[in-house]
Order: C-alpha cells, then structure tokens, then sequence
C-alpha cells in the first residue's frame, strides 16, 4: 500500500539563499518601520468607540436605509460630527435592503450628568431619527464613556506591552540573550507594521484589534521559535559551519513547516474573513496582515538578528570536525 | 516514543470519549438533549453578543455617600454637644475630608473629647475586628478632628453597592422571572447583564430614577410671592427649601421630615374612586403611620407636599387626621406612569447616584446572524483545512492529522462546556483561528518524519525520530502563544476574555490531540501494517 500526497509545495530538501537577500530585507524593513511610524504620526489611526468613547448603533429600517435623511437629522440634532455608513446584511440571511451604522462622536460629560450624556445623546437620536426615517430596529447599540474609553485604552497598552515582556522572558529562559532580543525585535517588527497598515487603510482600530495583535505576537514567536529550535539543533550538530551558512540551513530545514502552517492559518482566516461576518472582518483583516508578517520576520528578521547579535557558538571545539553529530 | 501500555492507550481513549460526551450535547436540539442525564445537558454558554441582551456596566457616586456619611458626623456631633451640657466650640465644620472644631473653652476639651470619642464605634459590631468608625485626634488645647476611618468608608461603599444592587434587581425584575446577572465589578461598579432584554430603553429609565420619596410640610407662612422669588434664586428662610412642582410653580417646604420613602410598606397603582383618573396607592408601615397620624392632626388646614425626586408632585391640604397609615398619591399620572411610579417606590430608592458608563446591547437577530456566520467559516475553514492536509501528506497521514483536528474542536467544545465558559464572538475567531493553527504541532512532526525518512532512516525509525524531535519545538512555540492567550485573558475584558479561554483551550488541545492522541493513532497504524516506506 503506498499512496503519495497529491502535492508537495516544496522539494524534499530546498536551499534557498534566505541570507543572500538579508540585506535587501533588511533595508525593506526598516523602510516599513519608519513608514508605519510616519504614518502613525501623520494619519493616525482610526479608533473605534472602545478607545475614543461615544456611540454607535447599528439599525434595521425594513428597507435600503436614506443615508442623507441620517445625517441630515443627526446635524440637526447636534451631532454633526456624527457618522453615517450602510452595511450589508450576511449573504445567507435573506435580506433584501442594507443595514445602517450611525456613529455619535463622544459628548461632553459635565460633573451632573457624568457618563449619562451619552446616553442622553442616543436618546435624542433614536427619538430625531424615528420622526424623520419612521420605526427602525436597533441591532445593535454600544455606547462607552469617556473614563471606560480611557480605561480601555490603557488596558490595551500595557496587554501589549505585558504579553510582549513575558514572552521576552521566557525566550531567555530558553536560549541564549541573542535569540530573546532577536524574537522580541521581529514582535517589535510585526506590532509596528500591523500599526502602519491600520493607519494606512483606516480600518477601525479597536479592542479586537488588540486581541488579533496580541494573537499575533503568540503566533509569530511560535514561528521564530521553531526556527531558533532548529538553529539550536543544529549549532550541536554543525560545529563547524560558518554561522550564516548554518542559520540559513536551519531556515531551511523548517521552510516547509512554516509555509504549511501559514497557509493553513491562512486559509481559516480567510473563511474568516469572507463569511464571518462584519463583526469579525477588521480582527481577521489583522491577522491576516500578522500571519504573513509574522512568517517573513521569521525568516527574514529574527534570523538574521543573530548574526548581527554576535551569537555565540556553544561548543568549544570550533573547528575540529565538520561531521555530523547525531544527538 | 511509540509504545503505548494498554493502561495509557486505554486512558487516552477515555479521555476522548469524554469528550465527545461532553461536547455531544451541543450538537443535538432541545429536545433530545433533555432527555440526557443531567450531568450531560451541559453546553457552552453563548455570550450576549452572540445570543442578543444588554450589558451594562453601571457606576456608583461612592464619594457622595462618603461625603454625606461626614456630614451626618458634623451634625451628631453639634447635636450631641448641645444636648450633652451645652459644649461651645469657636468652629465645627466639614474640611477636607475631615470634621475639624475648635472648643471654646480649654476647660471644657476634656469633656468634649470624651464625647467625640464616645461616639466611634464598632464598624460591624458582629465581627472579631476592633475597627472602629472614626479616629479622633488633637492638636494644641483646643482644636480637634475627626476622621471617618478606611475601615468605615469601605463598609460603607460594599453596603451601598449592595443596597444598590437589591433596588435594582427589584426594579428591572419585579416579579423575579427575568434571567440577569447584577454583580460588583471593581471598586464603584456594577455589571447588569440581561441575555434576551427586549425595552433596552425602559430598563434604562428605571435604573436612572433615583426614586426618592418624601412627604413635606409647606411652609404656609414664608410662600409669599417675594419668598419665592429669592427662593428660585437659591436664597431659602432657615430650615426651609424649595422645590418646583410638577404641574409649574414651586414651594417652599419644611426641609426636615420623617415620612420618606422607607416609611412605604406597599404601594400599588390604581384609579381614583370618584375622579376615575389613574392615582399611586400607598401603605406606611406601622411606625410611620403613626407619625404621620400625629403630623395631620396637629396640622389640620395645612398643606403638605409629596416629593420625589425633588421635585413636588401634588401638595394636598389636611382635611382630616390620617391615621390609617395609607392613602393615595394624585397627580398628572397615566395609568402606565402610576404603574413606573409604585414600582419604583416598592423598589426603594437608590443609595447612590448611578451613571451607566458603558452600554452593549445587541439584538437576537444580530445574534443570531453572527452564530451562523461563525458556523459557516467554521465549516469553510475546517474543510479547506483538511483538504490542503490531505494534499500535503497523503490519505494515511492527512488523516491521521484531519482527525485529530477534529477530535480537537469537540475537546475544545466539551473544555468550554464543562467549565461553563462562555462563547463570544470573538471566542468563534478563536475557535477558528485554533482549527488553522492547530494542525501545526502534526505539521511539525510530519515535516520532521519526512526529514527523516529523506536522511535514510526506515520508517519505525524516521517517525520515533520524528516524534521526539518536535516535542521540544512544539512546546516552545505553544508555551508562547499561551502566554499571550493568558496576557489577553488577564487584562482583556468581556468578549475579549472570550477568545482568549478559546484560543488558550485550543492550544493545550492541540498539542494534547497532535502528541499524544495523532501519536497513539500513528503507532496502532505502524504496529498493524509495519510498513517498509513511508507514504509522507
């Protein structure tokens, strides 16, 4: 009995010459951090009402909502600076007309009326638009003070900034104080580009976002670790092979690994993606973004950081035999 | 590595057996589930977003009820000072937190302080502890403070937060049918939850009425036009205050009373006996209604007024004593309006101003939209998964892979069942998401074992090699991802901590199902058909 997988992405052995174009994807980088960070100073991002505050309701008129009646109601009310967006309703639901999404902007809130005047305001606007757009109903309402708003936006900071160090902390556990700052500077790498291309699209930034970076720290090291687990392996064995022909090997030892798992993620995120519906489109858009970003730091970051970093060869016997050593 | 004793093979079958059990439920309807033993009934619990309700996260003006506690201090102090021989002081007010005063006298310190101190007691005069409710100390001759102690304040906040949390129950659940969650979170918070709630809008009315009720005398002599005038302005007679009727207009009312809204037993709505207009029926317990008997005795003629929530809903004259302890309320009410009314009186006042700081609510339509979506790129993606395994590694070893992907999803289905964890929608991405990285830890080995059979090992070999080379890399890089799992899961709040319990659950199930169980599988295939090549 012998049956052959159908495919095979890659051959057997593959020998590509990740560290030939190291300084190419070096440069690329680092031309991708500066431009995220630009970004971010400039454009910004695009925050959702977890970190800004406000409300957002999500309302269903029976029929093709009157985008302008809505915003023309809303800056009558008040609340120009309101938003208006249609949304479509999932593929298999049987609606015929869109979904509306109007967005409040965050009210002043006085010493009396506290978080209340956002609710005052969503009040005044469900009772504005039932007079000019008639009964509707409300899918959906969130409506965030301006303290939550800053709670959450700090508790987002330091979930970041707390899963980032420990993971640092483990990777030194683990291996040697080279391997940690290269993991942690391919995160670095990863979080910062995730930032530029939020900025970049103005997709809405908000606490699923932070979720899916967070996943993509896990998911990233998980790819950096695998390939460091082989560099290790293979600094017993090769004692001899010169770094930058060993960490290349050892990228290619895993390539099949990390490309097989990245499309299997991949492939998930997009079912995600496409048919998850809208609640989860910017979180997979993310991770989306992070697989693919996470997999080439990998290869193309946390690599080669050790030779930059001055990895030291375990063994002493440097040079005495370039046989294989089975462990 | 691929010897299994008949003890651990037989373990491990269990385990998924288990499993499967536990996860069973969740796949079958109403129906058939009920017929299941008890203890296999459980399923995961869907979150408010995935199920529709409202969650609301409420805040409590603590602060407020601290500063009013003071300010009672302040005046049992002078009370107690006047009556207890007449204690002068140059100055006794509220500073900074503190009552601070000043005896007139040096002499009369000694005695000052005793009663000060006298009237620290107990914070909770049934436990153990010896805290007390204020600390008084001195400086100089003459000059003293008092200060309610940490021990006090935070007796004070738990018992508001409770008191808050009971008028609240009563008044969003009067008959105790409605399925919610009323909790404190944190300091000064309560999370209401209420899976299904339809009148978002009425709920919200009642939490912000504060529902305080007063009976009042008016202050007959001082209601002249020019009173009033100043009194609009904020400028009230000694003892006085005004308050805005209803109907427009405003008096002034005698700003003590004993008849308040604990003095209810019951009210009820109903309709006017002679007018046929709706009307709030009330009972006063026994102690009230003999004070407010005495109060419409001695002031027959008079006018009292019914305040709530300052602000005068009738002012009827006192045509005859009222011993009875009930009466009736009439004012501009409908019948829905008396109905709110006596509801929110049976319901008692609320202790604390309350703010809602944070609101969700989704509807069961959205629910049930985001429900199936998740289904559908569950399937989608789970599909698309295990095609491209088979692709990749052939029937024998992509099956190997495919089944211990799905015997992973019912492990997590059964985790998430089992400690009653609750399913968001994010917790679907996080479900998803595991479904494509959960092949990793298969994937792992496979490359591996591939590796090895490519280096001449013969099969036996290659997958024991396999198998024990990526144990290591396998734990490293799940060990990670867990750690940002627990990251999320510790700071993250609501449908957050959702996906972080699945993403954590499926990555110690994966590693479970691809070490042991896809291990277990791979060497009950090698032992049956000792194959002398690999199909990988």
């Amino acid at each position: 009995m012998k049956d052959i997988s159908l495919i095979r992405l890659l051959p057997e052995t593959t020998n590509v010459p990740f560290f030939g174009v190291r300084k190419i994807a070096g440069v690329l980088s680092i031309l991708a951090i500066f431009a995220s960070a630009f970004l971010f100073m400039t454009k910004g991002l695009n925050y959702g009402i977890d970190f800004t505050g406000g409300t957002v309701i999500e309302i269903d008129t029976g029929t093709d909502p009157q985008p302008d009646v809505i915003r023309e109601t809303l800056s009558r009310l008040g609340y120009g600076g309101g938003t208006v967006q249609n949304i479509a309703p999932p593929l298999d639901s049987g609606v015929d007309h869109d979904y509306v999404r109007v967005g409040i902007p965050l009210q002043e809130e006085t010493e009396e009326s506290g978080a209340n005047a956002q609710q005052e305001a969503l009040k005044n606007v469900v009772e504005g638009l039932t007079e000019s757009i008639g009964e509707f109903n409300i899918r959906n309402q969130d409506v965030v003070g301006s303290k939550v708003s800053g709670e959450l936006r700090q508790k987002g900071i330091i979930a970041v900034l707390a899963a980032l160090s420990l993971v640092l902390v483990y990777i030194w556990f683990r291996f040697e104080w080279q391997f940690g700052a290269g993991a942690v500077a391919a995160l670095f790498h990863d979080v910062i580009l995730t930032i530029g291309v939020f900025s970049l699209t103005q997709i809405e930034f908000n606490l699923s976002i932070i979720a899916a970076i967070l996943t993509i720290v896990g998911y990233s090291l998980n790819d950096t670790v695998i390939v460091y687990d082989r560099i290790r392996e293979n600094l017993r064995k090769y004692k001899a092979m010169p770094l930058p022909d060993l960490l290349n090997l050892s990228v290619n030892d895993t390539l099949s690994r990390t490309i097989m798992t990245s499309m299997t993620t991949l492939l998930a995120l997009l079912a995600l993606y496409v048919l998850g519906g809208d609640g989860l489109r910017g979180f997979s858009f993310a991770m989306i973004w992070g697989v693919a970003v996470g997999t080439y730091s990998s290869i193309f970051v946390a690599s080669p950081l050790l030779m930059i970093l001055k990895l030291k060869r375990g063994g002493k016997v440097e040079g005495s035999s370039g046989t294989e050593v089975t462990a | 590595m691929l010897y299994f004793s008949k003890g651990k093979t037989l373990f491990i079958l269990f385990v998924v057996l288990i499993g499967f059990l536990l996860a069973l439920p969740n796949g079958l309807n109403e129906k058939t589930r009920e017929s299941l033993p008890g203890s296999l009934q459980r399923t995961v619990n869907l979150g408010l977003d995935l199920q529709g309700g409202a969650h609301m996260l409420l805040e409590v003006d603590l602060s407020s009820v601290v500063s009013q506690q003071l300010d009672n201090e302040l005046e049992a102090i002078r009370s107690e000072f006047r009556s207890n021989g007449r204690i002068q002081t140059e100055y006794l007010r509220v500073e900074e937190g503190k009552v601070v005063g000043r005896f007139r006298k040096v002499e009369e310190t000694a005695k000052g302080l005793e009663i000060v101190r006298g009237m620290s007691v107990a914070v909770d005069p049934t436990a153990l502890g010896t805290d007390k409710t204020t600390k008084v100390s001195t400086s100089g001759e003459k000059n003293f403070t008092v200060e309610i102690t940490d021990a006090y304040i935070s007796a004070i906040e738990k018992r508001t937060i409770e008191q808050s949390i009971e008028v609240l129950r009563r008044r969003i659940d009067p008959t105790g049918t409605t399925e919610m969650t009323l909790v404190r979170e944190g300091d000064d918070r309560i999370l209401l939850q209420i899976p299904g709630a339809k009148n978002v809008a009425d709920i919200k009315d009642r939490i912000n009425k504060t529902a305080n009720l007063s009976f009042n005398m008016v202050r007959a002599e001082s209601n002249s036009e020019k009173a009033i005038q100043l009194a609009v302005q904020g400028k009230y007679p000694p003892g006085a205050i005004y308050y805005p009727q209803e109907q427009g207009g405003g008096l002034l009312v005698e700003k003590r009373t004993k008849i308040t809204g604990e003095c209810l037993k019951d009210s009820s709505n109903g309709i006017h006996p002679t007018g046929g207009y709706p009307i709030v029926n009330f009972t006063f317990n026994l102690k009230c209604a003999k004070i407010f008997g005495d109060l419409t005795s001695r002031n027959l003629g008079q006018r009292f007024a019914v305040v709530l929530d300052n602000e005068i809903i009738t002012a009827p004259r006192i045509n005859g004593a009222i011993t009875g302890g009930s009466g009736f309320i009439e004012g501009s009410f409908t019948q829905q309006s008396a109905k709110e009314l006596s509801l929110l009186l049976n319901a008692g006042a609320l202790p604390a101003k309350l703010v809602i700081v944070e609101e969700r609510t989704v509807s069961a339509e959205l629910g049930n939209d985001s429900i199936n979506a998740g289904k559908i790129a569950s399937i989608i993606g789970l599909i698309g998964v295990a095609l491209f395994m088979w692709l990749s590694y052939g029937l024998r070893f992509g099956t190997i892979a495919n089944l211990a992907l799905t015997i992973n999803i019912m492990l997590i289905a059964a985790a998430l069942s089992l400690l009653g964890a609750t399913l968001t929608l994010p917790g679907i991405a996080g479900i998803i998401l595991t479904i494509g990285m959960a092949v990793d830890a298969n994937v792992l080995i496979f490359e591996r074992i591939r590796e090895e059979t490519f280096n001449g090992r013969p099969p036996v070999n290659a997958i024991e090699t396999g198998y024990r080379l990526s144990l290591a890399p396998i734990l490293d890089a799940n060990i990670t991802t867990f750690i940002a799992a627990a990251t999320l899961y510790l700071v993250g709040s609501g449908p957050i901590r959702g996906f972080a319990v699945t993403l954590a659950i499926g990555i110690v199930m994966s590693v479970f199902t691809a070490v042991v169980v896809a291990r277990l599988m791979t060497a009950t295939w090698l032992r049956r058909s000792r194959p002398k090549d690999l199909p990988i």
